[in-house]
């Protein structure tokens, strides 16, 4: 009998593999390592042949690059359509997407058309007496669930940057397939595409950013983290979504998935709970400084420095040791 | 238009302390406090937009939740909304959202809503799945992370800015009747009045129990509730908050993070 599939749905844009695309395809080949499986790697748009080389170039696994004329852009109604045709054909064991603004949208309602379950935005996957187990973050970050499907196929999608997009080239045999679907939407109607908030080049451009999240409670506490920033040079403001939503901030000082990912010497997170959307903008910060009134707050976990303090009284303290260290030279500083 | 908003109750961690599943329906011993999913606020709000934008809109709000959470309700209808519909569930603890979804597609199926909005996912599970699995079941289009909408033809089609990576949008339109997920930011959610509240705690909403319906089977289980993973050195500072300062300058001055003291500046 022939090994049941893993398809892979590869995002991509202008002709090149967005890094989702190999991190859904690394998370597909940690599946084939626990089971009998094989990876497929499926690419859908107006324009996949370039992407399915590319794919097919770096990893040598097969590859079915559906071609969906017209369709310039992702389509919801087009993506479940033929999904739900390959998987009719290819009966596969799990489907990987990225947790992304097309995956998250296609996944779940593809899963109810097929009756798999739907397992999103997973970090990591284990085996565990025959069993594959989906680990991903709940309440915030704060926790993590893990979940088994219990039907033929899960539907899963990957979080991004759960997964190393470095795959290596690993089946010389691979294969690339070509398709055509006509799909004419019939619900639905793309008008193109708005761009966002531009990001604050302070923010790029910062050594040091001092982040204010909902936990600073109003508006005029803001001059706290202010006046923390202002404590170091080169330094800049940014924001948790809920920071701008509420218009403390601009839009153009938000981290995170949605805003900027910033990569800051140190970062400084006041009252901040650290969800996976916010944490996903510092990755790549040096140094991270948590303050925050809540011993298990999830931004601890990606901390290197954790301060379980009210942020609203332990700025001011901060302050005001900087000031007192600053008049009163201690020994050290004397020796210079 | 006839429209509906989805709302989840979610435990509320200030009554809490310590760890706790925060999953659906938490079970955490004693009495679960709820409060409304903060994500399902702004598709309420949006709601309320849109009836008062079109005269004659009728706005309802449905929720699958036990007995204690029922507040979720009260909090739409204290907003303005005009109806509550209550799918009870029996007891606490992990629900699937696929379940969700189809307690609440059988209910609205054949109800002539126009428009249903639910929020972008639950600050609990954060599957982000019932509204997209709703619209599937009842062969809607859906637009998820909604940053604005508007009903265009006569409350024919609705057009959408959905919200994609880097924060741009992308601009749809969906023939109605529609699912929206709707994202932070789309609008400021108003709070509920005391007036509406209170006759919100009088009305008894329209309850429909889940035992007494055909099973459905859950597609995947809940095996366990783990700690997150450190992924940073993740050292605490000990002592007073004065104590703490100290630590936190000598340490970022130690790494060169922050200036020397004035003085010792050359
Ligand atoms: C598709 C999508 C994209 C998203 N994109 C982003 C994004 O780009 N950026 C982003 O930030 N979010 C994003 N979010 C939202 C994200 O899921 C969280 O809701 C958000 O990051 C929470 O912001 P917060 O930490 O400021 O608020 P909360 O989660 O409410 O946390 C507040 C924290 O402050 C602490 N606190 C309270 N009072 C005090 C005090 N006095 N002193 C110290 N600490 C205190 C609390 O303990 C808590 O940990 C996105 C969500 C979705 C669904």
């Amino acid at each position: 009998m022939r090994n049941r599939s893993i398809l892979a749905v590869a995002e991509h844009a202008q002709g090149r593999v967005k890094p989702s695309g190999y991190e859904v395809i690394a998370c597909a080949l940690r599946l084939e390592s626990f089971r009998q499986l094989r990876v497929l790697v499926v690419l859908i748009g107006d324009q996949p042949e370039a992407p399915a080389r590319e794919i097919f170039q770096r990893t040598g696994l097969d590859v079915i690059a559906v071609q969906t004329p017209g369709l310039a852009s992702y389509n919801g109604e087009a993506h479940r359509a033929i999904l739900t045709d390959l998987i009719a054909e290819l009966d596969p064991a799990c489907l990987c997407a990225a947790h992304s603004s097309q995956g998250a949208d296609f996944a779940p309602g593809l899963a109810a058309r097929v009756g798999a379950a739907c397992i999103t935005a997973v970090e990591r996957i284990s085996v565990d007496s025959d069993c594959v187990i989906f680990a991903r973050g709940a309440s915030g970050g704060k926790l993590v669930a893990e979940l088994a499907a219990t039907t033929r196929l899960a539907v899963i999608t990957v979080q991004p940057g759960a997964f190393s997009a470095d795959v290596d080239r690993r089946y010389p045999q691979g294969s690339i397939e070509f398709r055509t679907v006509n799909f004419e939407p019939h619900r639905s109607r793309a008008l193109g595409f708005k761009p966002g908030a531009t990001c604050d080049k302070g923010l790029s451009e910062a050594r040091v950013i001092v982040a204010a999240g909902r936990g600073i409670g109003k508006q005029e506490n803001l001059s706290l983290v202010q006046d923390l920033a202002a404590a170091f040079p080169r330094s800049a403001i940014g924001g948790s979504r809920p920071v701008c939503d509420m218009g403390w901030l601009e839009y153009k000082s938000q981290i995170g998935l949605t805003g900027a990912t910033v990569s800051p010497q140190l970062y400084i997170a006041c009252g901040i709970s650290g969800s996976a959307q916010h944490v996903a903008g510092i990755r790549d910060a040096g140094f991270v400084v948590a303050i925050n009134s809540d011993p298990n707050a999830a931004i601890f976990n990606v901390a290197d420095l954790c301060i379980v303090e009210d942020l609203t009284t332990f700025i001011p303290t901060f302050l005001a040791e900087l000031h007192r260290a600053s008049e009163t030279p201690t020994s050290k500083e004397n020796g210079r | 238009m006839k429209l509906l908003a989805c709302v989840k109750p979610v435990v509320d961690l200030e009554t809490m302390s310590g760890p706790h599943y925060l999953g659906s329906g938490a079970s955490s011993g004693g009495t679960t406090c709820y409060r409304i999913n903060h994500f399902d606020e702004f598709a309420l709000e949006e709601g309320l937009r849109i009836k008062e934008a079109f005269p004659g809109t009728t706005l309802d709000v449905i929720t699958v939740a036990p007995q204690s959470a029922g507040s979720a309700l009260t909090r739409g209808l204290g907003m303005g909304a005009d109806r509550a519909i209550h799918i009870l569930l029996e007891q606490e603890g992990y629900v699937s959202p696929s379940v969700v979804a189809r307690l609440i597609a059988r209910r609205v199926e054949g109800s002539g809503y126009d428009l249903i909005l639910a929020g972008v996912m639950s600050e609990d599970d954060m599957h982000a799945q019932v509204g997209p699995m709703i619209a599937e079941l009842l062969s809607m289009p859906v637009a998820t992370a909604v940053l604005h909408q508007t009903p265009i033809d006569e409350g024919r089609a609705v057009y959408v800015e959905r919200e994609i990576e880097g924060g741009e949008r992308e601009v749809l339109e969906l023939l109605l009747p529609a699912v929206l997920t709707v994202q932070t930011g789309i609008n400021r959610p108003r709070y509920p009045s005391l007036s509406k509240c209170l006759r919100a705690k009088k009305e008894l909403p329209e309850t429909i129990h889940a035992a007494a319906q055909p099973a459905i089977a859950p597609t995947e289980t809940l095996l366990r509730v783990t700690e997150p993973r450190k992924l940073r050195a993740g050292l605490r500072l000990e002592g007073a908050a004065e104590e703490k300062a100290a630590s936190l300058l000598a340490i970022l001055r130690e790494k060169a993070l922050i200036p020397e003291a004035r003085h010792a500046q050359p």
